[in-house]
């Protein structure tokens, strides 16, 4: 790694006596009047795959970001190895072997995937860097979690899931003896999730320490030994993963039953005329892409990471600029075309983008700012913006999507990482969009969150909009849509209904094992 | 579209238990010189200047700190939407005040008072439409841009002048705005506050400068929210150009003379006002009104060094510290809120 230090070698020597690789004692953040963590302790040793839950803003991502020193505690302390950790020493963290993977990606846009690696490590010899050994070091990281990708290839020109399979490149560069996932797989598709889960098994194998987040329960089931269960920041489980059930976990999460009836599946959706279509769409990564929603319809976009599923939609809006090919959109039987981004959002559609942090955001604006700007027009009198309906509009909508805490004048970038999805979704629910995009709308947010954002898209649809979802969640997919469009190397290679249609049907078509031409 | 929300409707029991505990942010020193220190110290430098400073606190040496304070005010009022919008600084507003004073005196003395305005106010539009499509919508660096214009428009100036010097009549328009007092206040300093509090209206009840704001803090969000970023960048541009020919008006009132190099430095003075106000570098945070607060503070520390005997070079040297130490507070107070 670094010229001089030693670094730590995955340690799979020290098995008679499981010294935690890292822990934390009686930890407590606090932000402002927000107690984060409250008193809680976690330890892993090596080998260990260790399960983190909790519902939005339980304090996952605090608790994390304090074992790995980005985050002073207020009490408490972090022990590396049975070492005291300086308090907020991300460096001596590092050194001491803890890698952690933000929820958000902090990768550097503009520079390749070789450099994001070993960022903050580069090799060099006499000051000079030495681009061999940062390749061959970035190039290894790769193979161990085994993607295959272009080294020399920009972050920018990368999909998200495969930014996330470079940020996990980067932790195992490091050689680390602790690996931290705060929601590795909230933009994976299944078939990845699979490959994540597989590699990280391996990777506990080799006695490394897995300390995993995620809101998707059957994960922590398939992958994790222990579990600690979080709730408005206090610890409520820490224990053997063997004595729960799925049913039992969320019950211990969210601190009552929760009433899920899973299959919300709408029944006999009427649709009417098409209200979105695209003809010959073209693109960079978008080939020929013919597709239509009706009102009332949701119609799901599927496939496999770089199947090229955000860039159709992003081409539909003209958020990105198109090669060839033109969208419509049909209002009060009236049929326009969509040339740039602002006449689709002058045409009333709403598009919740995938990157809520760089895309549907501002972070350094209030809950209330950030959802009146797409509706600024309508709560303005004249030039003048009527400040009092501003605030009764966003805490009418911070409310509808349960947004926590609901201070609807506090900044976004405040908020954990499902609650500021949350506000993403509300920003254009405000509108009432009579067509609506969604990519990944669900990213980050929790079980509870999740059915609840669903039963707000199926009640737009009945209320007669065109919805389009883009989602790596397959059984999300599935649920929601009434029409699969299926996407492999910017084309829709398959059109399925979404009754009767079962993960391994999508999964077929996506990966190309069957040939159904249907654009 | 509709503007009514829709029905609120929770199946999860309201929590609020956040709200039990009333904003107790932890101190952070930078985050609190950032926002609230300019209130403090400003008070504090004033106290400062009556009570050690001779002569500081006569009618004479107010009024001449009211004079000087007025312009800089007015430009880096309008040049504050510059900088919320992410812009940096409009470096032109140097070449902008020059041609303004000099458009306002000469093209009277030749034409007529009111040709005059016109004139100046089709250059100050021009100005914004030039930065602001460079900027917002061939996406070319403010700074460079900026700069450039600076040249061009003061070698015009130049040029055209040949920087010969300008007087103005005796007992005209001009002279008779510069001389006008309102009580104890120059009618400049009553303009520059109106000004002010004008500008700081737009800032925070208009869509417009609620936008400049949303684009300063991320631009990629605000465009897909539908707003028309070019638009805002063109429309921020041209505050700072409207800004910079009302300080132009005000500085050629003030001597009644006009002359290209009248208003160097300009650009730094109205940055150091903004940036020591508390409005951050990074775009999308501050205020019109902290940009007063700002001027106050540099106009009064200039004056206590004039009065003091500290020569330009050293004025000049302190306002350059003054800029790199409110940066770093910036930069810093931006680490500390987001962890
Ligand atoms: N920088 C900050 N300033 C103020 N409050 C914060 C800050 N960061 C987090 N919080 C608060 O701390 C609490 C815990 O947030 P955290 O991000 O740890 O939740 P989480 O469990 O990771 O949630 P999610 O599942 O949504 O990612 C939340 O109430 C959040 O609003
Ligand atoms: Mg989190």
């Amino acid at each position: 790694m670094s010229d001089k230090e030693p670094g730590v070698p995955p340690s799979k020597t020290s098995s008679e006596t499981p010294v935690p690789v890292v822990e934390g004692r009686g930890i407590v953040k606090r932000f402002g009047g927000t107690q984060a963590v409250d008193d809680v302790s976690i330890s892993v040793v090596p080998g260990e795959v260790h399960g983190l839950v909790g519902e939005n803003g339980a304090g996952k991502s605090t608790l994390m970001r304090v074992l790995a020193g980005v985050l002073t505690p207020t009490e408490g302390e972090v022990l590396i190895g049975g070492q005291p950790l300086d308090p907020g020493d991300t460096r001596a963290a590092l050194d001491a072997g803890v890698s952690l993977v933000h929820q958000e990606l902090s990768l550097v846009p503009e520079m390749t995937v070789a450099e994001n690696i070993l960022l903050g490590s580069t090799p060099t010899r006499a000051g000079v860097i030495d681009g061999r050994t940062q390749r061959r070091i970035a190039r290894a990281a790769l193979e161990e979690i085994g993607v295959t990708v272009d080294l020399d290839e920009p972050i920018s020109r990368l999909s998200v899931a495969m930014r996330q399979f470079v940020e996990i490149a980067r932790a195992i560069a490091r050689q680390p003896r602790v690996l931290i996932l705060d929601e590795p797989t909230a933009t994976l598709t299944p078939a990845e999730t699979d490959h994540l889960l597989a590699t990280l098994q391996r990777l506990a194998d080799t006695d490394l320490a897995i300390l995993y987040i995620s809101h998707r329960i059957p994960e922590i089931f398939a992958l994790c030994d222990r579990v600690t269960v979080l709730r408005d920041g206090k610890l409520v489980i820490a224990d053997e993963i063997g004595n729960y059930t799925p049913d039992s976990m969320v019950k211990h999460m969210v601190g009552r039953e929760l009433q899920l009836d899973m299959e919300h599946r709408r029944v006999e959706p009427e649709h009417g005329e098409v209200m979105l279509s695209a003809r010959g769409l073209k693109a960079p990564d978008v080939n020929d892409v013919d597709l239509d929603v009706r009102a009332g319809e949701i119609v799901g976009l599927g496939g496999l990471v770089g199947a090229g599923r955000t860039e159709i939609v992003r081409a539909m809006l003209g958020a990105d600029p198109r090669t060839g090919g033109e969208t419509t959109v049909t209002l009060d039987g009236r049929r326009r075309r969509i040339g740039g981004y602002r006449s689709a959002v002058h045409a009333g559609i709403a598009y919740i983008p995938e990157e809520r942090r760089t895309d549907g955001l501002s972070l350094t604006m209030t809950v209330s700012d950030n959802i009146a700007l797409p509706n600024r027009s309508s709560l303005s009198k004249g030039f003048v913006l009527q400040r009092r309906r501003i605030a009764e509009f966003a805490r009418s909508l911070a409310e509808t999507v349960n947004l926590r805490p609901p201070e609807i004048e506090r900044e976004v970038g405040q908020f954990s990482g499902g609650n500021q999805q949350k506000v993403v979704i509300a920003k254009w629910l405000g509108r009432r969009p009579d067509v609506i995009v969604l990519d990944e709308p669900t990213r980050g947010v929790d079980v509870g969150a999740k059915a609840e954002i669903h039963r707000l898209i199926r009640e737009l649809a009945d209320d007669g909009a065109a919805v389009l979802v883009v989602s790596s969640d397959l059984p999300e997919l599935l649920e929601l849509s009434d029409t699969i469009h299926v996407v492999r190397d910017g084309r829709i290679v398959g059109v399925l209904p979404g009754v009767g249609t079962d993960e391994a049907a999508v999964m077929a078509l996506a990966a190309g094992q069957q040939e159904v031409d249907a654009a | 579209m509709s503007s009514q929300a829709p029905a609120p409707t929770t199946p999860h029991p309201s929590p609020a238990r956040a709200e039990d505990e009333p904003e107790a942010t932890p101190f952070k020193l930078s985050a609190w010189l950032s926002t609230q220190g300019i209130v403090i110290f400003t008070i504090a430098l004033v106290l400062f200047a009556v009570v050690f400073v001779d002569g500081f606190a006569s009618l004479p040496n107010l009024t001449d700190v009211f004079n000087r304070a007025a312009p800089i005010g007015i430009v880096a009022a309008g040049m504050t939407f510059v900088v919320i919008s992410g812009n940096y600084l409009d470096l032109s507003v140097v070449a902008q005040v020059a041609t303004a004073a000099v458009v306002l005196i000469a093209v009277t003395n030749a034409v007529g008072l009111l040709p005059a305005i016109l004139l100046a106010i089709a250059i100050a539009l021009v100005y914004g439409l030039v930065n602001g499509v460079a900027v917002g919508v061939f996406k070319a660096n403010a700074v460079i841009v900026t700069l450039s214009t600076t040249f061009i428009g003061l070698g015009l100036l130049r040029w055209l002048t040949g920087g010969s010097i300008y007087f103005g009549d005796s007992d005209g328009p001009i002279r008779t705005f510069g001389t006008t007092r309102i009580g104890p206040l120059p009618l400049s300093m009553v303009l520059f506050v109106v000004v002010t509090i004008l500008l700081s209206l737009v800032f925070t009840r208009t869509n417009f400068g609620f936008m400049v704001r949303a684009y300063g803090s991320n631009r990629e969000a605000t465009r897909l929210a539908g707003v028309n970023t070019p638009a805002v960048v063109i429309g921020a541009f041209t505050m700072s150009a409207l800004g910079a020919m009302l300080g132009g008006f005000v500085l050629a009132a003030f001597s009644n003379t006009a002359v290209s190099s009248m208003s160097d430095g300009y650009d730094f003075r109205a940055l150091a006002a903004i940036i020591v106000g508390g409005t951050s570098v990074f775009g999308g945070r501050g205020s019109v009104m902290r940009t007063l607060l700002g001027v106050v503070f540099v106009s009064v520390l200039t004056n206590i060094m004039v009065l003091t005997g500290l020569g330009f070079g050293f004025q000049q040297m302190a306002i350059g510290l003054l800029i790199v130490l409110a940066v770093s507070v910036d930069a810093l107070a931006r680490k500390t809120r987001s962890s």
